[in-house]
């Protein structure tokens, strides 16, 4: 196994121009994070276009949206443990043991031991990525347009099972998403689909008007419905650096998770929030025999920060090997690479090692620079807390109007976004996820492109989705994925309907 | 976070019908697409009509196990949502007219106060974050931000 990209990506990320980029990004992501109003998603929605505007290079966007990815994984513990207001869908669980901790006066010791394990779990992920990023590029290699829209239905069945608790709901997101890939000019066949005549729409729908219509517009009036919902601060943060005890008693609950995390993180789809909420539960089963996880637990804390952290990392290495995003937010990635005509794939580590490498080593480079921010400054990062929505959402509209008219200075995408926000808070309250829809989009026009290649490769012949090994696999795999929770759930029923007869 | 209720079963219901006729409008549309010639033998309407019959046969799954929902806003919340979405509409309208200070000070200060802010105070803080983001924007990235088609 060749490291060598590793290698050129160090020298990329070294340059002092990406490592102030690096700097940057991992600042305003612990900010995004800690703000319980945006997540990584948003924030990353909102730099994409104005770094490509910006004229930023390819591996340095990258460098940037990764740095705020992992930045925000940090930062999401921080109002987790002051307001229990998690700052991020992977920060649900932190809160569980660690606003507890804050309010018996340990929130400064229960930050930094959060802290630690994010970097533990963050440099576990990173060394991961580098190793089975090229493996898994390898075994890609072999895959023809058959397997990779079998991955695509994969990707989708995991998607259905696993996030979320609403499978048809997740699964009409993603169908919804598919739809609108289809908007634009047929390459194949020169025929418009659903432009109503627009010629702004010929080239499809654009990907930063979607991204930011549905998590800056809706988000806006979802924080503006919450608004009414009391906090209560914790400002006392005490001592600020964890006990000698506490890390011995999270160790290995703090590696257990970054393993666990690493491999929800590779599963498509599949972001922070199950990777946190399994790891934790896990851990209680295997450790808590006291009865202390929700009551202030070091153990219950560092569990789901190690895991969050390592599923950031994992997430890139579908997406970066095989074009499938690990998580809601590497598909907005994803997303970042095809505005500069990237198509991320087994061959992205033969053309562009610099992109690749230059990622992998940033997060190794961004985690230290993580620790270093998160710890000592951890009293500025919490002060972001109190800026107030007035100010706050304002600047994020203003921002958004920003990022889409930036693109390519059309009134029309501003419109659109509007548009699409609305709808994206309808679906909202109708209990619907926005990231299936971004996951639908990004893998909707290569999922078409791959199947019709196939048929004309067979044919027409469809048994062509279904000869050879890997395909067949894949197809098992999806299978199993979308049959085992019912399977499971319809058990468990069959067991309490038991344990409830025999008076147990 | 939002908390997940049971509380609107009617927009559940209402959303799975307008995805219903989404999905058929979709499926119409894709059946009529017209082209001359197609490099492979699937063509451009097989996959969108594909999608509009799953979208469908979800939506009918959606109909009959609609899950949870959030609970619609009522009341001055409702009033208030529909005056961000206003300022929001206005301030894209004249954003090119009026150029990117006077449309985004019109949707900070209107928003600001949405959001709780007096009328002074919003407009302070309007006043300062548009400068601000112009500067950041305009001058220091040099992206392009309209003037104002009043303005010449």
């Amino acid at each position: 196994m060749s490291f060598d990209y590793l290698w050129q990506g160090f020298a990329v990320a070294l340059t002092w121009q990406n490592l102030l980029i690096g700097f940057v990004g991992c600042f305003i992501g612990t900010m995004v994070g800690a703000l319980p109003a945006i997540g990584p998603i948003n924030g990353i929605a909102l730099l994409m276009p104005i770094a490509y505007t910006m004229g930023l290079p390819p591996e340095s966007t990258m460098i940037l949206l990764t740095a705020v990815y992992c930045g925000a994984e940090y930062g999401g513990r921080i109002s987790s443990i002051l307001l229990n207001v998690p700052g991020d869908a992977g920060a649900v669980m932190t809160a569980v043991d660690g606003y507890p901790m804050a309010k018996q006066g340990r929130a400064g010791e229960a930050l930094a031991i959060s802290g630690l394990s994010s970097f533990v779990g963050g440099i576990m992920g990173s060394v991961g990525l580098a190793i089975f990023a090229p493996v898994l590029a390898s075994l890609a290699i072999g895959f023809g347009p058959a397997e990779y829209f079998v991955l695509m239905v994969f990707a989708f069945a995991t998607l259905g099972s696993m996030v979320g608790s609403q499978p048809v709901k997740t699964l009409i997101g993603c169908t919804l998403g598919l739809m609108l890939a289809t908007v634009g000019l047929d390459a194949t066949s020169g025929a418009y689909r659903f432009t109503f005549g627009e010629p702004e729409l010929s080239d499809g729908l654009e990907f930063v008007v979607l991204v930011i219509g549905l998590f800056s517009i809706s988000e806006a009036l979802i924080i503006l419905e919450q608004q009414g919902r009391g906090f209560t601060m914790i400002r006392e943060l005490g001592r600020m650096t964890a006990r000698w005890s506490d890390i011995v008693k999270s160790t290995g609950a703090t590696l257990r998770a970054s393993v666990i995390g690493f491999i929800i993180g590779i599963l498509p789809g599949t972001g922070a929030s199950v990777s946190s909420a399994i790891s934790y539960t896990l851990e209680k089963r295997f450790s808590d025999t006291e009865g202390t996880f929700g009551k202030g637990d070091v153990r219950g804390l560092a569990a789901p920060e190690a895991a969050n952290n390592a599923t950031a990392c994992g997430a890139f290495v579908p997406m970066l090997t095989l074009g499938v995003p690990g998580s809601g937010t590497t598909a907005v990635m994803l997303g970042a690479l095809m505005l500069y005509n990237i198509q991320p794939g087994p061959m992205l580590m033969v053309e562009r090692p610099e992109i690749v490498g230059g990622l992998v080593a940033s997060m190794f480079i961004g985690n230290f620079i993580l620790l270093a921010l998160n710890l000592p400054m951890v009293n500025i990062f919490a002060r972001v807390l109190t800026v107030p929505n007035w100010l706050l959402v304002p600047g994020i509209l203003v921002l958004s109007v920003v990022g889409v008219y930036s693109t390519n200075a059309s009134a029309f995408s501003l419109w659109l976004m509007l548009l699409i926000g609305i709808i994206g808070w309808l679906l909202r309250k109708a209990g619907f996820d926005m990231a299936p829809i971004i996951l639908g989009f990004v893998l909707g026009e290569v999922m078409e492109i791959n199947l019709r290649n196939a048929l004309a490769i067979s044919g027409g012949d469809i048994s062509i989705l279904f000869q050879s090994t890997i395909s067949n696999i894949l197809w098992i795999c999806a299978a199993a994925v979308a049959l085992l929770p019912i399977y499971l759930a319809r058990r468990s029923k069959k067991r309490q309907k038991m344990l409830i007869s025999t008076g147990s | 976070m939002s908390e997940h209720t049971n509380a609107s079963p009617l927009m559940n219901r209402i959303a799975a019908g307008c995805l219903l006729a989404l999905s058929l409008a979709y499926g119409i549309g894709g059946a009529v697409i017209e082209y001359a010639f197609s490099s492979d033998p699937l063509g451009p309407r097989v996959f969108p009509i594909a999608l509009a019959a799953i979208l469908g046969a979800l939506c009918l799954t959606y109909l009959r196990y609609p899950g949870f929902s959030e609970e619609f806003p009522k009341g001055s919340l409702l009033l208030r949502i529909v005056a961000a979405l206003v300022i929001l509409v206005f301030s894209v309208a004249v954003f090119e007219p009026l150029g990117f200070l006077a449309s985004m000070f019109i949707l900070t200060v209107g928003n600001g106060v949405v959001f709780g802010a007096s009328w002074k105070i919003a407009i302070i803080g309007a006043a300062g974050q548009c400068l601000l983001w112009w500067f950041i924007f305009s001058w220091l990235l040099e992206v392009y931000l309209p003037i104002g088609d009043v303005f010449g």
